[in-house]
């Protein structure tokens, strides 16, 4: 693929003015999103909670219906902050219960993220439909944007109140992750312990649930409600590849995000491929480099000590 | 400060749902600085007398105090170190053994702070003690069973507690760990001068860390000290390879009680916290408290009989 030339070309494209408008804020919005979402990654992989991450971003298309019906009956508007305050609000709704009924383990965890996974996707795909019909009937303009661009992504969906939102998230997302680093990182380790010893673990896992379902909508621009949670996973997974130090791990996986995005952007506009589709697989091919890499690294290591 | 670190009385605890209590009628007065380890069957309640003296679990009738304190208290206040049964980490968990001890320590810190020089100083110093020092720049994920265990009572430490409560410390380590473990504990108990709470149905942990014996099968035997089932007695018992003790097979179950109060009562038990007597295990019956078989001599008064 070439990763530094193909940098260099969607560097080339966001100079030209036309294309800067349709993708220089949905560039921004991804900057500020792979950001956030290679800070928690870490977190994420270590404590297992790749599925959780499926669950409430596959929630966000129940949020996505909702946020339909409410435009259709011309509550809200489509795109802006009122839409992701709904799909937002929907997400931390489902994560809250996903957790919780998670932490007190009556119901196998993957069942209840099952659970929620596909009743928001069925409850999603029914009301996006009525909502298309509600607002052909009553005349109002139907919400235009592809199945494929809610499901996948689309950068060109971001606009400028996107980008505002995607920062105050991240500024959301940086302060809460070092305020509660400590105690995150003693229930990442060993839960039971950190409860043994007065960490208040149900408010760390309720808190984490809040801040993965705001990442969650805001990562639905770039990647889309089927892809969102891949960006939660592959950079944390991929730097845990090459490091097991928690500083460089936090900053390589955050480091795979922005490189993951721009050769993703740039593969899309070469080949004129969806975009999220193109960030999420250009981190899997990461993913598999760092894979060899660990091995060759395991392997050099065990020859040398013969 | 009080002089009894942990005190139950009439402690009873049934689950939710649950037809028959975990634990009943639980009397038990743990002197400050005294060494207790609590002996029983998997399924004896062990755990849920441990999950309610660290505050985890409220009793279902009874009281509980820890140093005075209600233990949800004394566990907010830092006066509990409590050492995990087995802490797995993930192979590549991002955090080196120091970084992991520190948290036992730090994570109440406001965040906005740096690390004390006295806190750090506290850290470096438990490293030390446990024997975590030198390995405490690995990675927590490549530690051996019994480096693990040195680094979680370490981290137990680093907050300068007053009980150290260890869950079945013998799970998972080899014997050599399980000679330094001995060791370790004493060295701590020495040093540092705390109460000591060990729960376990390993005979050789109980051996290793204590100076009382109790043992729990829902209802607890010898909440005193029997003194006949000394350290002493428990080494000379376990001095010699258990693979020798004729007819003993597979995992070894003990239970000390006094001889005056045998344990039919408990045999069969509905719940699952019967006597494990089924299969080849050992039973252990001290002398009666406050009876003329105090020896602490090693094996006199001390009964062995293999089922």
């Amino acid at each position: 693929m070439g990763g530094r030339g193909s940098i260099v070309r969607i560097i080339d494209f966001l100079a030209d003015p036309v294309m800067r408008a349709i993708y220089l804020p949905g560039t921004l919005a991804g900057f500020c999103t792979v950001i956030m979402c290679g800070l928690v990654s870490p977190l994420v992989v270590v404590k297992r909670l790749g599925f959780i991450g499926q669950g409430i971003s596959h929630s966000a298309f129940g949020g996505v219906g909702v946020a339909a019906m409410l435009a259709a009956m011309g509550v809200i508007a489509i795109g802006g902050a009122a839409e992701f305050g709904v799909i937002a609000a929907f997400c931390v709704a489902a994560a809250l219960g996903m957790g919780l009924l998670a932490d007190r383990k009556r119901t196998p965890e993957d069942t209840t993220i099952g659970l929620f996974l596909v009743g928001s996707m069925a409850a999603g795909a029914l009301l996006v439909a009525t909502a298309r019909d509600r607002a052909s009937a009553s005349g109002r303009a139907p919400d235009a944007r592809s199945w494929e661009s809610i499901l996948f992504g689309s950068v060109m969906n971001a606009g400028n109140a996107e980008v505002v939102l995607a920062a105050i998230v991240l500024v959301v997302a940086v302060v809460a992750v070092l305020a509660l680093r400590r105690p995150l990182l003693f229930w990442a380790f060993d839960e039971d312990a950190a409860r043994a010893f007065g960490v208040p673990t149900r408010l760390i896992r309720g808190a984490l649930m809040v801040l993965l379902a705001l990442i969650v909508v805001t990562a639905m621009k770039i990647a889309g409600v089927v892809l969102a949670s891949a960006l939660l996973v592959l950079p944390g997974a991929i730097a845990m590849k090459l490091s097991a130090r928690l500083i460089p791990v936090t900053l390589l996986s955050i480091a795979c995000g922005i490189f993951g995005l721009l050769a993703g952007l740039a593969l899309s506009v070469q080949q004129n491929w969806q975009p999220g589709p193109c960030v999420v697989l250009v981190m899997a091919a990461l993913f598999g480099l760092a894979i060899g890499w660990s091995r060759w690294r395991s392997g050099f290591h065990a020859r040398s000590s013969r | 400060m009080t002089d009894i670190a942990v005190q139950l009385d009439s402690v009873t605890y049934t689950y939710p749902g649950a037809e028959a209590p975990a634990i009943e009628n639980i009397h038990l007065a743990v002197p400050a600085g005294s060494r207790l380890g609590i002996l029983g069957p998997n399924g004896g309640g062990k755990s849920t007398l441990l999950k309610i003296a660290l505050g985890l679990l409220e009793p279902t009738s009874g009281r509980v105090t820890v140093f005075g304190r209600a233990p949800a208290q004394a566990r907010r206040d830092g006066l509990i170190g409590y050492v995990p049964q087995k802490v797995e980490a993930e192979l590549g968990f991002p955090m080196s053994v120091r970084e992991i001890v520190a948290l036992g320590a730090t994570w109440r810190l406001s965040p906005w702070r740096g690390t004390p020089p006295a806190m750090k100083a506290r850290i470096e110093e438990m490293l030390a003690l446990t024997g975590a020092a030198d390995f405490a720049d690995r990675p927590i994920g490549t530690l051996s069973g019994g480096q693990m265990q040195r680094a979680m009572i370490a981290r137990a430490l680093v907050a300068n507690p007053k009980i150290l409560a260890l869950d079945e410390p013998m799970v998972g380590i080899d014997a050599a760990g399980q000679q330094q473990f001995a060791a370790l504990l004493d060295r701590i108990h020495r040093t540092l001068g705390l109460t000591i709470l060990i729960i376990s149905h390993d005979l050789r942990a109980i051996a290793a860390g204590s100076d009382r014996v109790a043992c729990l099968a829902r209802k607890l035997h010898s909440h005193i000290s029997p003194e006949g089932l000394t350290p002493q007695v428990l080494a000379e018992l376990f001095s010699h390879d258990l693979a020798g003790i004729s007819g003993v097979t597979g995992p070894v179950h003990v239970h000390a009680h006094r001889a005056t109060e045998c344990c039919e009562h408990d045999h069969g038990d509905a719940n699952g916290g019967g006597h494990a007597h089924a299969t080849g295990n050992l039973t252990i019956i001290a002398p009666p408290m406050g009876g003329g078989g105090r020896s602490g001599s090693g094996g006199e008064g001390v009964n062995r009989a293999d089922h």
